[in-house]
Parts: structure tokens; C-alpha cells; sequence
């Protein structure tokens, strides 16, 4: 980011290897803005494997990251839904992206996007194809079961019966939605509410959360680097007043 | 003529026939699956064979398991937690409790004079049921039947640290690429049902004996770990399997037996052996 506006991004699988990962995303970025390292004043890195971010100025939260990161995209957010690959959470952000309340869903796979990856595997579709096929679905399919290695057999024998794809996974963004919905409930939901994470990029999810919640949700252009730009506002506000970090090979 | 007795029990995973007069006369354990699930009707006429009966002189059917409603030919259907209880009371007098890991779900149930007064179950989430081990041999290329042996080579049970069958796996999986032995990972697993069953069980307050059933009492494994949070050790049937199916021909026989002595005639279905219209 520059003056506030972002100059380039880069997303790419975490992978096995979280340091050579963290090194070659920030290679890309740095590629598309025709930038390189020593150009930037100061790195903020987040996230589960933030540590591996060698080149990091400084370690934030994903949370406070990603509050900020909303903030700036939608001001009038006043709740988060992020729809990540292992977990769910859902938090209120006051002005400014401070995070209030919170809530995360990491000891089971049922609210979060590692279930429809399950079940895209299942029905050998491509996980980014499932949003806009899941919106053909005249019939939902009902399932039984929230749990993710239960609802993968469900799908299974749905399938053995004919039903067709769009119709379960219309079925599975209803079931994924009443789980996000009760977490909501339990934070309390408060308008307006923003939906981030790879989770978002699956429009007939967003729909489906839509219903379950009957409020309207702001999606980003790009839900997977609210908090990578959250990161990158944070690092502004501490470079840009003092100017005084140079070290970038700290950390 | 003497009189024969049928039960039928079918589970998420596997269905189980037994056909019985005084004691088991045949016995078929046949998948479930998808395709499967309407086809009791088959199983049954392996039963049948192996026993050399004709359908006709079966005198009472009772159907149990999750999909006991899929079985078109049976006379009765009773719950599972029924059923269990009176196989485990026949087959194992002692036992007071019973706990019965299947292929999708677990349960607790406890015994008083061979009737169930109390149970817990878990069939909402994969972690404590067969389904978990499943899953986590699947991906770590080790056949289901061979966990429990291979378990008992681990020198140190590895800890697994995540409930979510989807997690456990990822972190298994990740612990066997950085090194640790495969019998400690399964140890680990089973350690990591038997925890999970435990918790769930405690609420019924666990009397002895106990008794263990299901696909899981197959797996020598499980039943170890399983009497380690125990800290006694388990009965175990000869086919752990057939226990519900063993109550549900038992329980057939107490209804008919129940009839004469009162003089009542019982409803009975059709004695033609075919496909379930699917009700799930």
C-alpha cells in the first residue's frame, strides 16, 4: 500500500512449507508493483503462520487485522463473518476496526470453509465453482447431519440417488449458514455485517447467510486479503508518522 | 414345529441377520453402503439359506438400526437401544452397562434385570464413532481390520490434540511426515475415541460389568484403550457385531411368546422377501 491505496496483492495456497511460502507471496506482490524489498518502510505480518514471515517489521493479530482491514473497506461495518479454511469467526469492530466481541468456531469443521472443500471433493467440482452452481438449485437437498465427515457420506448417498449437484450443495450452504447464523445469535447481530475469508468468494454461501440472518451482507471485491490489508494499514500508521524504521530484515 | 425367529439390525455401516430358534442357527454380516440400503431383503435370504429355511417358517421379524425402516418383510420394529440391551443381557448376564461403537455413531446404555434404563448417544458428530478411524486409516494407507494390531506395537501414544475428525486427521497426517511412528499415531487415535466415548458416558455413571460392542469392540486396539480410561477390563461378545440383531430375534420371540400366553393374535407382514421403498 501507498497513501492509502493498494499498489498490488498476491494470494497463493499457505502450502507445507510456511516460510518459503511467506517469502515467495511477498516476491509476487513486490513483482506485480515493480517495487522491491527495500522500497517498503514497514511489514506487518498475520495470521496462523505469521511467525514464518521472516521479513516482518512486526506480528499482529489476524483479528486486529482483519477489523481493520473491514473498516477501511466498509466503515458502517459493525460485524465480521470470516469464513476461513479451517474455522469460522464472527466479531463485532467498533470505528477504526477495534474488535469487540468474538467468536471462533476451531474445534470442529462444520461452520467453516474445510467443509465445502469435503464435499467439492466429492462431487469433483472445483471449490470456486460451487457458488454459482449451487444457485441453479431449485430443490434443496436436506441434510441430516452438520458434521462435515457425516455430511460428506450424506452427499455420497444423496448422489447414489440422483440428486443433482446444485441441489446439494444448495443443501450444504443452508446447513453452513444455520451454523454461521448461531454463532451470530451468540455474538448478537448487528448491522451492517460484512462477510470475509475465502468463504465470501462463494456467492451462493453469502446468499444462503443472507436468508438465514435476513440481513443484507457487504462482500469485498477480494475477501481473502482483508486481513493482509488490514496488516498493510497497520504498518502505514506505524511507518508513516515516524519514518524512522529502516530495519527491514528484523523482526 | 418349532418356532424360528429373525432379527434383522441395520446399521449406517453394516447390516447384520440373525435367524434363531434356541440358540443362533445362521448369521450374515453384509455392508450397508448407499446401494445397499434397500436391500436387506438379500441378507436375508443368505440368512435363510444357511439356516435351510423356507421365509415362510420364520414366525416373528423384528428390524432394528438406523435404517430398521427399510426392511418391508419385517413384523416389528424395535430401536437399537432395545435390542442391545437384550442381545448383551443374553449373551453377557454379567454386564450392566453397555457401550457400542458403531460405524456413524456411538452410544451408552445401562442395564437393569436385561432392559435398557438409560442411555447416551452420539450420533451427531464423527469424533468417537468408527467413522473417525475411518477416515484417519484412510489417509494414513493403513487397512481398518489391521489399526487395532498395529496399535499395539506403540511404544508412546501419540496425543492428538484436535475432537473434529476433518482436524485429527490433517494433524495425524502432519505428525507421520515429521517422524513419529505410525503404531504411536494409531495408538493415539484410539486413544482419542476412547476419551471422546468415555466423556460422553460419564453422565450414565458406568456400572460393572461393562460391556463392548459394535465394529469398534472388533478393533483389540480400542478395547484396550478403552479399558484404560476404565481402569477395568470389558467383556467383549464372540461377533460383536450381531449383538443387536441377536436382540432384536430374542425380542421377537418374547412378543410371540408373550401373544400365546395371553391368547392374542399378532399383526404379522407378508412373508415375501423384497426391496424397501427407500424411507429415510
Amino acid at each position: 500500500m501507498s497513501g492509502g491505496e493498494i499498489v498490488s496483492h498476491h494470494v497463493m495456497p499457505s502450502g507445507g512449507n510456511y516460510k518459503l511460502t511467506a517469502e515467495e507471496v511477498v516476491k509476487k506482490a513486490l513483482g506485480k508493483a515493480k517495487l522491491s524489498l527495500k522500497d517498503i518502510d514497514y511489514i506487518v505480518a498475520t495470521g496462523y503462520g505469521a511467525s514464518n514471515a521472516t521479513s516482518a517489521n512486526e506480528v499482529f493479530s489476524d483479528l486486529s487485522c482483519q477489523g481493520r482491514g473491514v473498516s477501511y473497506l466498509f466503515p458502517s461495518a459493525r460485524m465480521v463473518i470470516d469464513i476461513g479454511g479451517q474455522f469460522t469467526r464472527v466479531f463485532r469492530v467498533k470505528e477504526k476496526g477495534k474488535v469487540t466481541a468474538f467468536l471462533q468456531s476451531e474445534k470442529c469443521a462444520a461452520g467453516s470453509g474445510r467443509f465445502l472443500q469435503v464435499i467439492a471433493k466429492v462431487l469433483q467440482i472445483d471449490l470456486k465453482d460451487i457458488g454459482e452452481l449451487s444457485l441453479k438449485s431449485k430443490n434443496k437437498v436436506d441434510f441430516n447431519t452438520g458434521c462435515a465427515v457425516f455430511a460428506e457420506s450424506e452427499a455420497i448417498s444423496r448422489v447414489a440417488e440422483g440428486a443433482l449437484k446444485e441441489d446439494i450443495l444448495a443443501g450444504l450452504h443452508r446447513t453452513l449458514a444455520a451454523k454461521i447464523q448461531s454463532m451470530v445469535e451468540r455474538v448478537g447481530l448487528k448491522p451492517d455485517c460484512a462477510v470475509v475469508g475465502g468463504g465470501a468468494k462463494d456467492i451462493g454461501l453469502v446468499r444462503s447467510i443472507e436468508q438465514s440472518l435476513a440481513s443484507k451482507l457487504l462482500v469485498p471485491e477480494e475477501p481473502q486479503i482483508v486481513a493482509a490489508l488490514g496488516a498493510a494499514l497497520l504498518a502505514e500508521e506505524k511507518a508513516v508518522p515516524s519514518r524512522s524504521v529502516t530495519n527491514l530484515k528484523g523482526g | 414345529m418349532s418356532q424360528y425367529f429373525a432379527g434383522v439390525d441395520i446399521g449406517s455401516t453394516m447390516t447384520k441377520v440373525v435367524i434363531m430358534n434356541q440358540s443362533v442357527l445362521a448369521s450374515v454380516i453384509g455392508p450397508t453402503g448407499p446401494e445397499h440400503r434397500k436391500l436387506a431383503n438379500r441378507v436375508m435370504e443368505e440368512a435363510l439359506g444357511k439356516a435351510k429355511l423356507p421365509f415362510e417358517d420364520i414366525t416373528y421379524v423384528v428390524a432394528t438400526g438406523y435404517g430398521r425402516i427399510n426392511v418391508p418383510f419385517a413384523d416389528k420394529q424395535i430401536t437399537e437401544i432395545s435390542c442391545h440391551a437384550r442381545g448383551v443381557a443374553y449373551l453377557l448376564p454379567e454386564a450392566r452397562t453397555v457401550i457400542d461403537i458403531g460405524g456413524q455413531d456411538s452410544k451408552g446404555i445401562k442395564l437393569k434385570d436385561g432392559r435398557a434404563v438409560d442411555f447416551v448417544m452420539n450420533d451427531k458428530c464423527a469424533a468417537g464413532t468408527g467413522r473417525f478411524l475411518e477416515v484417519a486409516a484412510e489417509e494414513l494407507g493403513v487397512k481398518l481390520e489391521d489399526m487395532g494390531k498395529l496399535s499395539l506395537e506403540a511404544k508412546k501414544a501419540v496425543s492428538v490434540s484436535n475432537t473434529c475428525t476433518v482436524f485429527a486427521t490433517h494433524e495425524v497426517v502432519t505428525k507421520l511426515s515429521k517422524g513419529a511412528a505410525l503404531p504411536d499415531i494409531i495408538a493415539g487415535l484410539h486413544e482419542a475415541i476412547a476419551t471422546r466415548v468415555y466423556g460422553m458416558l460419564r453422565r450414565l455413571k458406568i456400572e460393572r460389568e461393562v460391556a463392548l460392542t459394535g465394529g469398534g469392540a472388533k478393533n483389540i486396539g480400542l478395547v484396550r484403550a478403552m479399558e484404560a480410561k476404565l481402569g477395568f477390563a470389558v467383556l467383549v461378545p464372540p461377533e460383536p457385531l450381531l449383538t443387536g440383531a441377536i436382540g432384536a430375534a430374542l425380542l421377537g420371540k418374547d412378543i410371540v411368546k408373550e401373544a400365546e400366553e395371553k391368547g392374542t393374535t399378532l399383526a404379522r407382514a407378508e412373508r415375501r422377501l423384497q426391496e424397501a421403498t427407500l424411507f429415510t
